[in-house]
């Protein structure tokens, strides 16, 4: 820690560079939000209709809102302290992606204005919350055995937090609705979904135990063909585990979520291994799996069916409302976009939940939406890379299980706005309103600062 | 310069965008500087902290030829897994199966758990409890025999 100290005020190695990247993340909001102040000012007829140099707007763009550029560098500052030389880039760019999120939120808040009950606000005191949870998990995972000690203990709790939520949902089931209200916990006014929880201890537990019996999964079996076949004996926790997760969230009917376990089980089986047999099996259980959802569940079938003929007459305004306003949105903003303000994102429903990339294309256009696609490609890249320098089995699995997460999301959610893949409600990590969601992102990130923080020689 | 309304709107639009795409454009120079500094420290790292040989006694069945020198750096871990510093091809030894470092003054050896051990002069050591060694000590990871020489 004393070392730290040291190099915090040893200007040659300090993090200049991440302070440099975070200009651009900042000048983002900035010009956010004194487009919205812009458009409220013109609504209200506050602003001249020619604008020159002499009589420039009194934009006011001390909002808020402008904490999170004050978070992000705070939490420059305290990375610098904590693990001086873990990865720069992935601030910057987490910071770049929130502060997205928040301006959205704030774009569709019910007013677009500076009010505490706007979307923006709530979604702000999420994001320094989430940038404080990041904080403290680098701290206490200053050594990472703890984390690898307790796998069981980790697979079981995510379990316990799902399974409070079971019971909760058990009182009102009702099989055919798609609502998630009975998702959450509630505790002193303030509703948790524990799903966002589970994602990060299974990643934790598969990769204390896959990195414990990686060379089961590798040495020469049996084989049948091209395949190989699997030490059943040694994959029976790791199954088991995967069975119970899938389970609780049929039972949940929140089936997104279970595609998202499951492809996370896939990536790091295959990232353990590197074998395709495995990848072979888990997509032939996964198919089968999804068959009985098929014909277990109405609304699976009607979110299918939406995926070939939203537009048809009866379709379009009933049960693919929502994906078709999506497609609308997406296609009015054309290029360049609408400009950010002045779309109507808001005829889609739930657009700050399941369709703000529509959102983010109706008001920047396929430009802005691509770039945002860039930049969780860097998140990914940056992620992986970890991964390939980490120095032990546990530690790159745990990187590369992260950077999962964060791919299999983002393709999910498009795909789903996009009308490629039947609609979940999986986030767009980052972006999508919703507090749980940015709290479980941001812990991940600071496993990600912890592991990318090369150790000390001496140990 | 007089500007319209929806001339400054469109403006700070394209700002915008351009801003986002600038980002990425930097994150990927920086990204690309630190390619090559872990390059650059990688070849410096291997080339000043030479602690050791190993040399090979017995190869047994890892395609490496009797005598050859290894070279021990801090930590070298050996094991199957690519990812070692000395990957020992022996469908005896293990993915990441013991690990030399230095420490205090002096070399140890540890295993890291290993599924047929590894063994000092015959001995054969305790998982994750490291051993200090000396020149001339006989290495033995899974079925593979080194001499350490200085």
């Amino acid at each position: 820690m004393q070392q730290n100290v040291k190099n915090l005020f040893d200007l040659r190695r300090y993090r200049w560079s991440e302070l440099f990247l975070l200009i651009l993340p900042a000048s983002f909001i900035l010009l956010g939000l004194i487009q919205l102040q812009y458009i409220a000012g013109h609504n209200n007829n506050k602003i001249p209709e020619q604008i020159n140099v002499n009589n420039l707007p009194a934009v006011d763009v001390f909002a808020p809102q402008l904490l999170l550029i004050i978070a992000l560098v705070a939490a420059h500052v305290a990375i610098s302290w904590l693990a001086p030389n873990a990865d720069r880039t992935l601030l910057p760019i987490v910071g770049m992606l929130s502060g997205m999120g928040v301006l959205m939120a704030t774009r569709l808040g019910p007013t677009p204005q500076i009010d505490p009950a706007n979307l923006g606000i709530k979604q702000l005191v999420w994001v320094i919350i989430g940038i404080g949870f990041c904080l403290g998990t680098l701290f206490a995972t200053r050594s990472l055995r703890w984390l690898r000690l307790y796998k069981y203990t980790w697979a079981a709790a995510g379990i316990f937090l799902v399974g409070i939520s079971v019971v909760n949902a058990a009182r009102h089931i009702n099989f055919d609705s798609p609502t998630h209200d009975q998702l959450y916990i509630s505790a002193i006014g303030f509703a948790f979904q524990p799903s966002e929880l589970l994602k990060i201890c299974l990643v934790i537990f598969f990769a204390g135990y896959l990195a414990e019996n990686r060379e089961m999964l590798t040495m020469d079996g049996k084989r049948f063909g091209p395949f190989y076949i699997p030490p059943l004996k040694h994959l029976s926790p790791l199954v088991a585990m995967l069975l119970i997760s899938l389970l609780l969230f049929v039972v949940l009917r929140e089936l997104g979520v279970a595609l998202l376990i499951f492809g996370i089980f896939i990536s790091m089986i295959y990232l353990a291994s590197g074998r395709l047999s495995y990848v072979w099996y888990s997509l032939g259980g996964f198919a089968g799996g999804a068959l009985i959802a098929y014909n277990l569940f109405s609304y699976v079938r009607d979110r299918v069916s939406v995926v070939g003929n939203a537009f048809a007459p009866g379709v379009a305004n009933d049960k693919g409302y929502q994906v078709v306003q999506g497609l609308i949105a997406l296609g009015s903003g054309g290029i360049l976009g609408q400009g950010f303000g002045l779309g109507h994102p808001n005829f889609v429903p739930a657009v700050q939940t399941d369709f703000v990339a529509a959102a983010i294309g109706e008001e920047f256009g396929l430009a802005g939406l691509f770039a945002i696609l860039g930049i969780f490609i860097l998140l990914i890249y940056r992620s992986f890379r970890i991964a390939i320098r980490a120095t032990d089995s546990f530690e790159q699995l745990l990187a590369g299980g992260i950077g999962s997460i964060f791919a299999i999301q983002t393709l999910v959610i498009l795909a789903g706005n996009l009308k490629i893949l039947p609609l979940t409600g999986i986030p767009l990590p980052f972006i999508t309103y919703g507090g749980s969601s940015v709290i479980a992102n941001f812990i991940m990130v600071g496993l990600l600062l912890r592991l990318s923080q090369p150790k000390d020689a001496t140990v | 310069m007089n500007l319209t309304f929806e001339e400054t709107l469109l403006i700070l639009r394209v700002v915008s965008v351009v801003v986002l795409y600038l980002f990425i454009l930097q994150v990927v120079l920086v990204a690309r500087r630190d390619l090559r500094v872990a390059t650059v420290q990688a070849q410096t790292q291997a080339q000043r902290a030479v602690l050791g040989h190993l040399v090979v006694v017995d190869s047994g069945s890892a395609p490496l030829a009797p005598g050859a020198q290894l070279d021990i750096v801090s930590p070298t871990n050996m094991g199957r897994a690519p990812i070692n510093t000395i990957v020992l091809e022996s469908t005896v030894v293990s993915m990441e199966h013991a690990r030399i470092y230095y420490r205090n003054n002096s070399l140890w050896v540890e295993d890291l758990g290993s599924r047929n051990g590894t063994f000092l002069n015959d001995q054969q050591l305790e998982a994750n409890k490291p051993v200090a060694v000396r020149p001339r000590d006989i290495l033995r990871v899974g079925d593979v025999r080194f001499r350490l020489v200085p």
